[in-house]
């Protein structure tokens, strides 16, 4: 249909060139030549071969190392891996062919098992253009289109490995520019549009999209650039011990190999026996948590830099996109039509210093994954979050900055009575498990002992519960390890339950769940006083429950 | 913005009034028998497990207690209650129900975001006449299944979402 517009105006006035024209266009839809991936990745293929192979080749001529010592193994593997990586690498390009027709995006792969995957280009949700180091350095990029795949029955999105980036650049703007398919639900709190969400509820589907288009030319919004303090908020976690420790031990190994004895040099540094055990460990688990903590610095720089969140202009809508990478540079664009809220979470180990982790409540992503496309900012302070996420909700006031209402005390009572339930498990468990003799009787005391940080636990998982609606959203707040906060727009709820257990019967609480097709699917607001859920899910997908409703006869 | 209007001026708050329609008594022998096809093979083994291997008894007791206990409540509890409580209806707008036993939940679905509508029948429903309706919408957590249906009632019901969800426009996302 679009693709056609352009030789449609001159038909209106001349039906004769129309009829002309038509068997053009229809070879058009027809489709294009299949095109290959970039002969570059050959070479870089190549490349890698000779890579893989040096280590081998540099133990054997420069160190003199005799092939069939024990480090010898090793060596043969790394050169065994680059070259049928590269081999297999070359083999997948000579077979894969791609192409982008009016209605999709095809592409055809594989040997024995040959695959065909076509992606309706209406249905394309993101383009993220990613390349790593081996790419850039070849001026190559891996296009990798997201079209709502559900990742839960394990389809991936379609990634052409790897294109030209002038031709990456072209695809995504070529997949992102145009956007034939009505969209359900329009964003109307549209950056720099002065008017209030619900003034009107202009039904503007043209007039948003003829806006953006006088607005297309170039005009972006920035909401945040990499700082470098937040650097602070990524080095402290337990992945900075286990990444320290791998790369101790890789060194070492490699140390070993080529005959430098390293833990040697680390033991006769101190007198460790005149130390003690304690301080030994003590002095251990500095160093190396301040080894993994350079480490993580390290990768913090290298994943992050020149980070950049932005909204751009496509034909059609929105995009907001983030920029980021030293070596590895991954672009990811997401459909400002697909977005349903924004989430913050602020883990509760760092809760005193304020870190905070950004994403956004989008259909047709994955959130599970762990570079998840979803993520927004890397995890810094809360106001940051707040602040970026309320310019790219472009609503004001936020809804994430609405005063939430606090949950029953009741809601407490049954965190505490869980933390006791839990506790007295544990403890009973443990103490059977004494009095049969399978475990020394002291144990039982570490079960008791759990009890004061099970009630602890409770209380701050009552704190952190919260709930509102906020103008187009509600927003929820829940959570122990991580307390999240999320602001979805109620047009997007579409299943809404009230679950009541026997105990949350006798403290008078339900729970109120909306579903949606964005984000994790469920957002919960745990907890409510039972009248106060019915009131609650009411307003969330309004107009739903009306007619099951009914005044409550019985006197409050 | 209109969005106090639910909350009624008096204070008086408002309550969920519970779907229209039972399920069908049969369902109590369904559940029953579901019961049993779980319980009885878990007792049967703690049993046969108590008896060969001597060892393990004094932990295997706790295991068989808890299996006949659990199945006890599943025979003789729970499909009344569940019969008490589960509750359906489906209307122009919305399809609400309410099931559960010990944990109760109620859901409504706006026809409007429906995406998928089956009639199931398992081997025992197909026994008993019975049928399944499962309802999807574009959340993968917001399905609403109704058990215990006559299965020309979900067969009908089926065939009518079907009809109105196709009507609705929008891509029900």
């Amino acid at each position: 249909m679009t693709g056609r517009t352009p030789g449609d105006e001159p038909a209106g006035i001349e039906d004769e060139v129309a009829r002309t024209t038509s068997p053009v266009t229809d070879q058009a839809v027809a489709g294009p030549p299949w095109r290959r991936l970039h002969s570059r990745m050959i070479w870089v293929d190549v490349a890698q071969s000779v890579l893989a192979l040096t280590p081998g080749a540099f133990a054997v001529w420069v160190l003199g190392v005799e092939p069939g010592d024990g480090g010898w193994w090793p060596l043969i593997a790394i050169a065994a891996f680059g070259v049928l990586g590269a081999v297999s690498d070359a083999v997948r390009w000579v077979f894969t062919r791609y192409r982008v027709t009016e209605e999709h995006v095809e592409a055809r792969t594989g040997i024995f098992v040959r695959s065909y995957r076509s992606v309706r280009r209406d249905r394309i949700r993101s383009v993220d253009v990613e390349a790593k180091l081996r790419h850039r350095l070849a001026g190559l990029r891996v296009v990798t289109i997201g079209a709502g795949q559900q990742s839960a029955a394990g389809e991936a999105a379609l990634a052409l490995d790897a294109v030209l980036a002038e031709d990456a650049d072209e695809l995504r703007h070529l997949l992102l520019r145009r956007r034939p398919a009505p969209v359900a639900f329009v964003d109307d709190a549209r950056p720099g549009d002065p008017v209030q969400p619900g003034d009107g509820g202009e039904p503007d589907d043209g007039g948003a999209g003829s806006d953006d288009e006088s607005g297309a030319d170039g005009e972006e919004q920035v909401f945040a650039r990499l700082r470098p303090r937040w650097v602070v908020y990524n080095v402290f976690s337990i992945w900075a011990y286990i990444l320290a420790l791998g790369l101790l031990w890789g060194g070492h190994w490699l140390g070993t190999t080529v005959g430098i004895d390293a833990a040697g040099f680390v033991v006769g540094a101190l007198d460790w026996q005149s130390l003690g055990w304690v301080r030994t460990a003590g002095i251990a688990v500095a160093a190396v948590g301040a080894f993994g903590v350079v480490g993580m610095a390290l990768y913090f720089f290298v994943e992050y830099w020149g980070f950049e969140l932005a909204r751009v202009p496509g034909e059609k809508g929105t995009l907001l996109r983030t920029r980021q990478g030293l070596f590895t540079t991954r672009e990811v664009n997401r459909d400002d039509n697909r977005m349903r809220g924004v989430e913050i979470a602020e883990p509760l180990l760092w809760r005193w210093m304020g870190a905070a982790d950004t994403t956004v409540i989008t259909t047709g992503l994955d959130v599970e994954s762990m570079s998840s496309a979803a993520t927004i900012l890397p995890r810094g302070p809360i106001g940051v979050a707040r602040s970026t996420a309320a310019a790219v909700l472009g609503t004001d006031p936020s809804p994430l900055q609405t005063p939430l209402a606090r949950h029953p005390r009741a809601a407490l009572r049954r965190r505490l009575w869980w933390a006791t339930g839990v506790t007295a498990s544990v403890a009973g468990l443990l103490g059977w498990l004494a009095v049969t003799d399978v475990i020394p009787p002291p144990w039982v005391w570490a079960g008791v002992a759990l009890w004061p940080v099970a009630l602890g636990g409770a209380l701050v998982a009552y704190r952190a519960l919260g709930h509102a609606i906020a103008g187009q959203y509600l927003v929820v707040r829940s959570g122990l390890m991580s307390r999240s906060t999320a602001a979805l727009q109620r047009p997007a709820v579409s299943t809404v339950a009230i679950r009541e257990s026997p105990l949350q019967r006798r403290l008078g609480l339900r729970t109120v769940s909306a579903m949606t097709s964005a984000g994790y699917g469920v957002y919960e607001a745990p907890d409510l006083d039972a009248d106060d859920a019915v009131a609650f899910a009411t307003r969330a997908a309004p107009g739903l429950l009306d007619p099951f409703l009914v005044q409550n006869d019985r006197t409050a | 913005m209109t969005t106090e209007s639910t909350e009624s001026p008096a204070g008086a708050a408002v309550r969920l009034r519970p779907p229209h329609h039972r399920v069908e008594r049969r369902a109590l022998v369904w559940w029953t028998v579901q019961s049993l096809l779980l319980g009885v093979p878990i007792l049967a083994a703690t049993i046969v497990g108590y008896v060969l291997w001597e060892a393990a008894r004094p932990w295997l007791v706790v295991v068989m207690a808890g299996a006949a206990l659990m199945t006890v409540v599943g025979v003789a509890v729970e499909p009344r209650w569940r019969y008490a409580v589960h509750r359906w209806e489906v209307t122009d707008e919305a399809v609400y129900a309410l099931t559960g036993w010990l944990v109760r939940e109620w859901r409504v679905a706006p026809i409007s975001r429906i995406q998928t509508v089956d009639a199931v029948r398992g081997p025992l429903e197909q026994l008993l006449g019975l049928s399944t309706l499962h309802v999807t919408t574009a959340s993968s957590k917001g399905a609403i299944t109704i058990g215990g249906l006559d299965k020309d009632v979900a067969a009908d019901l089926a065939e009518r979402l079907t009809t109105i969800t196709q009507q609705t426009p929008g891509d029900a996302t």
